[in-house]
């Protein structure tokens, strides 16, 4: 396992002793150099005798645009929770593809909403760090701010939070679980934070993370949008009548996006009525939810071959319509 | 053209209206909602950027005891809050919330009828 330092200030070797009681010995940057001044947002490894691996970790690292948000994400969340939580992201990005044909499922809206509120509640936190920094007089309003997105992100998406947190041993509790803990790690003036990388793979997670962390919010359906592109591709290649196959593409798409959406919203109802009426608790929901995605998936499945099958024939009805 | 694929194009060019006053609803109605510091934490949830839209619409178009129960219910926060949004907006939004609703679910639930009764191999 790697053990990676980062700073969002420079500090110098012996403070590093005094304050963290990690010897400077022990630190190695990029290049096997053993650095007298810690650089802001550089990432260096802790250990003795840097394994290769060590050093491919920190040239993953290395870019500037990749440390940085990192440092930040870790200082935020805590350096547990931001490799756990690219663990997490690494991972449900592999099952998206397997659910490309089906574009507007449930638990790719989840997740995006997910990662939302992640988004929204570590932006909280940042505005609670520099009010305390530069403006003490709107300190607690930022406080309360940090504290409804906390509340916000964990009524909405209960089952990832544990899916994320479930293997941190934190025993204070994670910012992840309490917001407590997160406004006073805000507030303390830490400016070190270590994270423990456990192999190369987990470090290329990390920059996919940090990379995706602004973004995460849309783009799902992008994949899908780009297996349709590349049919339409395909078929101006081979000669074929690229635009009617744009036609057929982009109203399938447009239509299964639009019964998804419906089929959701509809379970979403019923599933609402249903807590309503009988004594079903969390677990029942949670089957629900699963229940709501699987029809909503179908659903846009089949709408999208429905209208794969017939817009052809509207495209020639039309063209022939023009043509008269 | 099979009379089947006729009838779901007609279903099909009623989603299609439906899509494109889902982006005029989105830009005349939601994103003075969104605007709105009143209003702009009502919307519900939003899965992906657009979903409040359908929220705020379904808020608008259904009845309003149905809304009621609703936010009543354990899963509130998925719904917009109706009661706040009448307030907010005036008898064009929602008759386009309305017409939009409307709309979105006629083709979505007639394309869906129109295959089922394909695949029992009523147009054959």
């Amino acid at each position: 396992m790697s053990e990676i330092l980062l700073c969002n200030q420079s500090l110098a070797a012996d403070s590093l002793q005094d304050i963290y009681s990690i010897s400077g010995n022990d630190v190695v940057g990029v290049g096997c150099m053993k650095p007298t001044v810690f650089e802001a947002y550089t990432p260096y490894a802790v250990s003795q005798n840097p394994s290769s691996i060590d050093q491919s970790v920190l040239n993953q690292l290395k870019p500037r645009s990749v440390s940085q948000e990192l440092t930040n994400l870790s200082l935020s969340f805590g350096g547990d929770n931001v490799v756990a939580l690219a663990d997490v992201t690494s991972k449900l990005q592999e099952y998206n593809i397997g659910l490309m044909g089906a574009s507007t499922s449930v638990y790719a809206n989840r997740i995006g909403g997910f990662a939302g509120a992640v988004k929204d509640y570590q932006a909280a936190l940042m505005e609670f760090r520099q009010a305390i920094k530069t403006n003490p007089a709107v300190k607690n309003v930022a406080k309360q701010k940090a504290y409804a997105a906390f509340q916000k992100m964990q009524r909405n998406f209960q089952l990832e939070l544990q899916a994320v947190t479930a293997h941190s041993k934190a025993r204070k509790g994670t910012p992840l679980t309490s917001a407590t803990r997160a406004t006073n790690i805000a507030r303390s003036s830490r400016n070190v934070t270590k994270l423990n990388v456990r192999n190369h793979i987990q470090a290329s997670n990390l920059v996919k993370l940090s990379k995706h962390a602004k973004f995460l919010g849309n783009g799902l359906a992008v994949i899908d949008f780009g297996s349709r592109v590349g049919n339409i591709h395909n078929s101006y290649k081979a000669g074929e009548n690229w635009e009617r196959e744009m036609f057929v593409e982009s109203s399938s798409f447009a239509l299964s996006v639009s019964a998804g959406a419906l089929a959701i919203k509809a379970g979403g109802a019923a599933l609402t009525f249903l807590m309503v009426a009988t004594p079903v608790g969390w677990v029942g929901l949670i089957i629900g939810g699963v229940a709501v995605a699987g029809v909503a998936a179908t659903t846009s499945i089949i709408v999208n071959s429905g209208i794969k099958n017939n817009s052809g024939s509207w495209y020639d009805a039309i063209m022939e319509w023009i043509q008269s | 053209m099979s009379l089947f694929s006729s009838l779901l194009g007609v279903a099909a060019l009623v989603g299609f209206f439906s899509i494109i006053l889902f982006v005029v609803f989105g830009q005349v109605t939601v994103r003075k909602l969104r605007k709105n510091p009143e209003t702009k934490n009502e919307l519900g949830i939003e899965f992906v950027s657009g979903w409040d839209i359908l929220n705020v619409a379904g808020a608008l178009a259904m009845p309003r005891w149905i809304n009621r129960k609703l936010r009543d219910s354990p899963l509130s926060a998925l719904y917009a809050n109706a009661d706040i949004l009448y307030k907010y907006t005036n008898t064009f939004d929602r008759i386009l919330a309305k017409v939009f609703y409307g709309a979105w679910v006629l083709s979505v639930v007639s394309m869906l009828v129109l295959m089922l009764l394909d695949s029992l191999s009523f147009f054959d």
